[in-house]
């Protein structure tokens, strides 16, 4: 009887999983059916075929294109109905006949314009949008001031200053302060216009330039300051010029202290040092890019530059520029502008600073140190073009996750390692969920310890180590055959510490598997092979988690038995598993 | 207060700025410019100060505050 209900439960887990796998096919939409007709039933008895279907559906079926003439290819629009009667009736003539998916690629936002922003794609932010827009996260942009035009409506403010006229509203009366907020915080996915880097994060208008253009290094000392006091985390300032100033170094410094990542552009004079703020010691400078990843021809270089993000060039049209959403200062008139210059490429920075901010890593300090780390390097820069190399929205993101155990990190763990799908979570009942589970996790969080404090490469080999490890495959331990026996799925079912009993069926542990042993000698063998020695640190590490929670949960042992003593012994070897990892870990660090 | 001779130039960066490119191939930035000076290839003489204090969104050179200007001839 229980042999018959784990059996329907799996079923029923199996069918679950399957109709809800997510692979490409239920991703994609189709209107239309692709029929390809066998190639040995001749032009004429093709041609007949399809007038019939032409005739008995009422559609018109379609050679795909001029070159699937000679592969007998047609398309006929129509649905999963149509495509259930083509299959029944057609199967014969044709060697398959399926839906014609169309494809989209995932996390494109909606907005019309965004093809025409190759600079989002050339630092990678669509990837980055999987884990943070920038939610929570404060960007003051110290600029023209900032005019909420139709393309900002859904993007957050919070107070701001004008510190040209003296007053609370900061709305812009150049144009340049609009078009680089919406680099930084455009309203995207919105149907409309373009798209920006940290669409969620908040910006904060602080006008210091005036309608012409320029402002005093006395009112940019006063605006970085407010910044710092009303919580913005990120400061641009798309701006230079004029000399050293002990008023703007002190306020860089006032603000760098309270936990704010400030960021210039280098300067447009192709010269090398870049211009003040950016060359400030405790400010991130930015040199500009064309649209082929070379510096573009204005870009100041060299001291002070210390990272590069596109800035457009417009000199052979308005493509190579950097499209935002902007007002004509003369008739207030909303418009996109295609603009190029250090300025544009700031922001770019500044809106990944966000995303870095808004993904757990506050301190500047740190900050700056994500986005060295992760830009893309530059090979043969005599001459400092790039600084620390091209910005990289997603690696600096996905390297800024790294030290958090997150929700979102543990399910990706999670998923890659085969524990999301659904049969698991069926069969998991039937082989003591929860201790199973603890193994998982602890394995999880062990593994995670060490990546975080001693940085080594995740591989498909050391994942694999820790699920053998730790657990085994142990959703196959409730799955019996008919007429078969079922010790093979029980074996394949246990993580290595049970396989000492797993043949035999017993939950006592056998304490020559369940030890040290195996996973010292597996080290011991693999140490020197790339591949096979994150299997044996993994297996090491899933050892530790499995024992630690047998410890607690079933301490039986052939020949020692139950109790303390077991309960002892598997510590024991759950703490020697976790050194040995921890030695082995400590030790590639180096390789 | 210094004397620079040479071409106005209207440069595209961000929202634009008005240069002004010495003969000797020196760019400066006209603040406080004169709309009769705002001419595209104009030679000039200009009197001025370099601000220091100045920041712009221009970036181009260096901050030339405009005191006085005479056309030259185009000769």
């Amino acid at each position: 009887m229980k042999k018959l209900f784990l059996s329907v439960l799996f079923v029923v887990g199996l069918m679950f999983a399957l109709t809800t796998f997510k692979g490409l096919a239920t991703q994609g939409t189709y209107q239309s059916i692709v029929m390809d007709f066998r190639e040995d039933l001749g032009a004429a008895q093709i041609q007949q075929q399809v007038q019939t279907i032409a005739k008995q559906f009422n559609v018109t079926p379609k050679p795909n294109s001029e070159f699937s003439q000679a592969d007998n290819i047609y398309i006929v629009e129509g649905d999963k109905k149509l495509l259930s009667q083509l299959r029944k009736s057609e199967s014969k003539y044709t060697e398959f006949i399926e839906p014609n998916y169309v494809y989209k690629a995932l996390g494109t936002p909606n907005d019309p314009e965004y093809s025409k922003q190759w600079n989002l794609r050339s630092i990678n932010v669509e990837p980055a949008w999987e884990d943070t827009k920038g939610s929570g996260t404060t960007v003051a942009v110290i600029d023209t001031g900032v005019t909420q035009v139709t393309d900002l409506k859904e993007t957050k403010f919070v107070p701001g200053y004008d510190f040209v006229n003296d007053k609370v509203d900061a709305s812009d009366d150049n144009g340049h302060g609009t078009h680089v907020a919406g680099t930084i915080a455009q309203s995207t996915n919105n149907d409309y216009g373009v798209a920006g880097v940290a669409y969620e994060a908040n910006i904060m208008p602080l006008k210091v330039l005036s309608a012409e253009g320029g402002g005093t290094v006395a009112d940019i000392a006063e605006a970085i300051r407010f910044a710092a006091d009303n919580g913005a985390d990120v400061i641009n300032m798309s701006l230079g010029g004029g000399g050293e100033s002990q008023a703007m170094q002190e306020a860089i410094d006032y603000a760098y202290h309270k936990g704010v990542v400030i960021i210039a552009a280098a300067g447009n004079s192709n010269e090398d040092s870049a211009s003040y703020p950016a060359r400030y010691p405790r400010v991130i400078g930015v040199s500009a890019l064309d649209s082929s990843g070379e510096k573009a021809f204005y870009s100041s270089y060299g001291a002070g530059v210390d990272i590069s993000a596109p800035g457009g060039s417009t000199k052979e049209g308005e493509a190579g520029g950097i499209l935002q959403q902007t007002i004509n200062p003369e008739t207030n008139a909303e418009y996109f502008g295609a603009f190029q210059g250090t300025s544009m490429a700031a922001p770019h920075v500044a809106g990944v600073a966000a995303l870095i901010k808004a993904s757990g890593v506050k301190d500047p300090e740190a900050v700056t140190e994500v986005l060295q780390k992760s830009a893309r390097v530059i090979k043969d820069d005599a001459l400092n073009y790039y600084g620390a190399g091209h910005l990289d929205a997603n690696a600096a993101v996905k390297l800024a996750g790294k030290g958090n155990i997150s929700i979102r990190d543990f399910f990706r763990w999670l998923r890659d390692n085969g524990y999301l799908n659904p049969r698991f979570w069926f069969d998991g009942g039937a082989v003591a969920l929860i201790p199973k589970l603890l193994m998982v996790i602890g394995s999880y969080l062990l593994a995670w310890f060490l990546r975080v404090y001693w940085p080594f490469t995740w591989s498909w080999a050391f994942s694999g180590g820790l699920v053998a490890g730790s657990s085994g495959l142990f959703f196959l331990r409730g799955f019996y055959l008919f007429d078969l026996p079922q010790w093979p799925l029980r074996l394949l079912g246990s993580s290595l510490p049970e396989l000492g009993s797993a043949v035999q069926g017993t939950a006592v542990l056998n304490p020559i598997f369940a030890s040290v042993l195996i996973p010292f000698a597996l080290l011991a063998l693999f140490i020197g092979h790339p591949q096979l020695k994150g299997l044996a640190i993994g297996t090491t590490i899933g050892v530790a988690a499995c024992l630690a929670v047998s410890a607690f949960t079933s301490p039986q042992l052939l020949w020692i038995g139950g109790g303390s003593a077991a309960q002892a012994f598997l510590l024991v070897n759950a703490g020697l598993c976790l050194g040995l990892a921890y030695l082995n870990v400590k030790g590639e660090k180096y390789a | 207060m210094i004397t620079v001779e040479g071409t106005v130039e209207h440069k595209a960066m961000g929202t634009g700025a008005w240069a002004l490119v010495s003969d000797e191939g020196k760019t400066y930035e006209l603040h406080k410019a004169p709309q009769d000076l705002k001419k595209s290839g104009l030679k000039v003489k200009v009197e001025g100060k370099v601000r220091d204090d100045v920041v712009t969104l221009a970036m181009i050179g260096p901050v030339l505050e405009v005191q006085s200007f005479n056309v030259l001839d185009d000769k």
